[in-house]
């Protein structure tokens, strides 16, 4: 499609820096999205967390920038701005208007250069303090809110990248300065990060200004990554929890593909024919039908160090959550052996490729989709390429991924309200 | 070296034209407003009802949002599952929605399937089936999803500052979920009824942003929408809801690790008062990060990871309010730290804060038509408050204009520091002791749905 071959231009500045710069003269605004390469796969055991910490600590200012005045600048000029981490990566951007574009990107330099002359103790210590208000507020005084590192931490083996949350284990997030500082320089440098500007600017004033801000910071050598390897569950392991919620509600987690792995598209095509609308395979059977669960929901979850197969329901009130196992996996022994058929196939693929089409539509997400291309598959223009993963799939490759995979040992979650005697 | 002491200065100034809106109606009444905007091949529908849960009647709260439930259950030829398919095969994505004004029926589709996906939403919105076995299914879960509101900090916090600060005779205290007993009570036939009542073309407008020309539209809502019911659009009265003095409310989580507390007060509606003053003031005191109240609480104090404010427009009724969620030892500094704020900023702002605020909005503007949603919710709002058609002509100049008297006036008026509902969702056994600090208020222990617990 057309639509979807997103003409760019990459170059790399001596430093080591890559530089993507994308033309949309559509409206007067410009994204700056800078990504690292590093995210809390990088870390270490009793320290996770510490990388999206870093990303917090990227907002405190540098050499230049006081405390706080990152944020005033890009909003002072009508701009948004944000940061984020994941297992694999830490991005920052900023959009502003597009005559504003230099001074994102004489804020973005100076903390990629120069944000060690302005760390302080007080600042580390006040974002430790929001972190773990972060980790209460988003993840343990939500219902439910600790199933995703519980299941992670039994899926994955001890010391694995992935067998930690993000945003840390809460007795992790304490670090010192020096951790701080050694993590920049174990993993800030230009040869480390990738910078998209997209929208509507002058390639060759732009090309000028970024040569001008990020040329002369010097890079150094940057830690090594993960190496991923193929992980097997020995045994099914089985877990339940005692929580504070009104409805039972059970979760199952296989391991599957890496990112852009042979299935990973095939097992996104199945999760969405599962449970991704009224007349999916699961929710027509476990809502619409039965009304065994309140909810059901299936996803593929994968990185550059492994992936994940999720499925998780709540309980209607009185069910037992055996019910609902049983469905789901008679559910899947009938796709292993049958397949899907042509008409969920195209539905499914209809869905995806005008997901595609819609996602073009703000200039922020389109630069951080060049930066992802270009992280995973070493090419920014690959929207095409990522279309055709999910219009290849037939009911053949359907049932190879499920016996593949759901023939396997997996984690199973179980969640269930406290009694009152318990409490 | 480079100069990186002072931040660069912009490179002249931009040009950006604002959309036009094209307003227009069919004979039956239906109000259409269109955007023409063609970067993509795609169309957005919007679909207002003025048939928000302030409809709700006194003992069938939940029925508005029934409604809107049932009306993708099955339509013209087609049942629920067989719609849904016939939807999801064009890539279209359809949501339902209602709030305390509206019901909102949004469709997003590709252009090359304008003409099916709208003949599929006009049979949405002009032939639901509302039979009774669908009806029931949607009713258990909407019972069940009461259940579950009980699970939700955030949730149970607006829901009991908002019942409490507009009083259950005001019709904006109602829930759009409903009671579990009302919930209860309601049949098929109290759906048909308001449907009947309520999903009507006089009642409803249609917005429309996309790929798309005036004409080619007009044929395809008059091909389909042209024999949808005609009614008189509904009117409400809503009475004013009391004031009631300083008032600490509180609901006990077991063993909750925060406090969500909620801090505000009714205000001046979205079409009184000094629209563009409330704005800047706001901007300045808690509507973005480096507002006053999150550099206090967060980057100074590190007592939360977000706190906002923000004045919250209905169509009928407006309200102010700030939003955190703090660890549960620091619940009464961070209500202390919001209270002095809220005081602070009655004594007046600066000029470099107005200036940023200034520059913040007017800058912002143009990003604000970006997306097709953003351009569709724009208009959303111009239809909900009968918003004049030069409105966003007219926006930079109306936010340039504001005298940092007003909005310091506005601060006066429009701020109580003396006079708040405090909300607060915790460990009652942590919290409690916390409260003493303020002795100007009445303390409430209330249950989820936010009554006294006597």
């Amino acid at each position: 499609m057309e639509l979807l071959n997103i003409k760019y231009h990459k170059y790399s500045l001596p430093n080591g820096l890559d530089v993507i710069l994308y033309h949309d003269k559509s409206l007067p605004l410009v994204s700056v999205n800078i990504w690292y390469r590093v995210g809390s796969g990088n870390e270490k055991e009793g320290k996770t967390g510490l990388a999206h910490l870093f990303e917090h600590m990227m907002f405190q200012g540098s050499e230049n920038v006081p405390k706080e005045m990152h944020f005033k600048f890009i909003q002072e000029a009508g701009g948004s701005l944000n940061g984020s981490t994941n297992t694999d990566r830490t991005n920052y951007y900023e959009k502003v208007p597009s005559n504003y574009l230099e001074l994102a990107l004489w804020l973005e330099s100076d903390r990629m250069g120069y944000f060690i002359p302005a760390l302080t103790e007080e600042k580390l210590n006040n974002q430790i303090d929001v972190v773990r208000n972060e980790r209460l507020e988003r993840y343990e005084n939500q219902p439910y809110g600790l199933a995703w590192e519980t299941l992670i931490s039994n899926l994955y083996p001890k010391g694995h990248p992935y067998s930690w949350p993000t945003i840390g284990f809460m007795p992790d997030i304490f670090y010192t300065l020096d951790e701080v500082r050694n993590f920049f320089k174990t993993f800030y440098s230009p040869s480390n990060a990738s910078l998209v500007v997209a929208g509507d600017f002058d390639s060759s004033l732009t090309k000028g200004l970024i040569e001008k801000y990020f040329g002369e910071i010097k890079s150094n050598v940057t830690s090594s990554n993960p190496v991923s390897e193929k992980i097997n569950l020995e045994k099914e392991i089985q877990i339940e929890r005692k929580e504070n919620v009104q409805l039972e509600r059970i979760y199952f987690a296989w391991h599957t593909e890496n990112s852009f792995g042979k299935y990973d598209s095939t097992l996104e095509v199945i999760a969405d024919i599962l449970s991704g609308s009224k007349n999916s395979r699961l929710y027509k059977n476990l809502v619409f039908e039965k009304e065994f669960a309140q909810d059901v929901t299936a996803y593929q979850n994968s990185g550059k160090y492994g992936g994940s197969f999720i499925i998780v329901a709540t309980a209607k009130p009185g069910i037992a959550l055996d019910k609902i196992k049983d469905e789901i996996f008679r559910e899947l022994k009938n796709v292993e052996a049958n397949g899907m058929t042509e008409i969920e196939l195209t539905r499914s693929k209809n869905g995806i490729k005008s997901g595609f089409i819609h996602s073009l539509q703000s200039i922020d997400s389109l630069a951080n989709q060049l930066n992802y291309y270009s992280f995973y598959l070493d090419e920014p223009n690959s929207f095409n390429f990522d279309l055709k993963r999910y219009e290849e799939i037939d009911s053949f490759l359907i049932k190879e991924a499920v016996k593949l995979y759901f023939t396997k040992p997996f984690v199973e979650l179980r969640i269930v309200p406290e009694s009152i005697n318990d409490k | 070296m480079i100069n990186r002491k002072t931040q660069p200065l912009p490179a002249g100034e931009i040009e950006f034209s604002l959309p036009v809106i094209n307003e227009f109606q069919i004979k039956n009444g239906l109000k259409i407003l269109f955007v023409k905007k063609d970067k993509l091949p795609l169309v957005q529908f919007l679909l207002l009802c003025n048939a928000g849960c302030v409809f709700d009647p006194q003992d069938k709260k939940g029925l508005a949002n029934l409604t809107a439930m049932m009306l993708d259950e099955g339509a013209g030829e087609y049942d629920a599952l067989q719609l849904s398919d016939e939807i999801d095969m064009l890539g279209s994505h359809l949501s339902i929605r209602s709030d305390e004004d509206n019901i909102v029926l949004s469709l997003q589709t590709l252009k090359e399937n304008v003409e099916r996906s709208f003949e599929l939403l006009s049979k949405i919105i002009t032939q639901p089936h509302l039979n009774e076995k669908d009806f029931n299914r949607e009713k258990r879960k909407v019972l069940t999803r009461i259940l579950q509101r009980k699970d939700n900090p955030d949730e149970i916090a607006d829901n009991i500052f908002e019942y409490n600060l507009y009083g259950k005779e005001n019709p904006y205290s109602n829930l759009s979920l409903g009671t579990e007993i009302d919930v209860s009570s309601v049949s098929i036939d109290d759906v048909m009824d308001y449907y009947s009542k309520f999903l009507t073309a006089h009642n409803s407008v249609l917005i429309v942003v996309g790929d798309t020309s005036e004409m080619q539209l007009k044929n395809l809502i008059e091909k389909n929408l042209e024999d949808w019911k005609t009614t008189e659009a509904v009117k409400k009265n809503i009475p004013e809801p009391l004031r009631k003095g300083s008032m600490i409310i509180f609901f006990h989580k077991e063993n909750a690790l925060q406090s969500e507390i909620r801090i505000g007060h009714l205000t001046s509606k979205r079409n009184e008062g000094n629209y563009f003053a409330k704005l800047l003031l706001n901007t300045i005191l808690g509507g973005q990060f480096t507002s006053r109240i999150n550099l206090n609480l967060r980057e100074n104090k590190g007592y939360t990871y977000g706190a906002f404010s923000r004045f919250n427009y209905y169509k009928h009724q407006a309200h102010f309010n700030v939003s955190t969620s703090v660890s549960t030892e620091n619940t009464g500094n961070a209500i202390r730290e919001i209270l002095s704020e809220l005081k602070k900023i009655r004594e007046g702002v600066t000029n470099d804060e107005i200036d940023f605020a200034k520059s913040s909005l007017i800058r912002k503007f143009p990003s604000n038509f970006e997306t097709y949603s953003q351009v569709a919710g724009n208009l959303t709002g111009k239809v909900i408050f009968s918003l004049p058609d030069d409105y966003f002509n007219t926006y930079i100049n109306n936010v340039k204009k504001v005298a940092k008297e007003e909005v310091n006036a506005s601060a006066a008026d429009e701020i109580l520091s003396e006079e708040v509902l405090i909300a607060v969702v915790g460990d009652k056994n942590k919290i409690i002791e916390q409260f003493k600090e303020f002795p100007n208020s009445v303390i409430v222990e209330v249950n989820s749905d936010g009554n006294e617990i006597k």
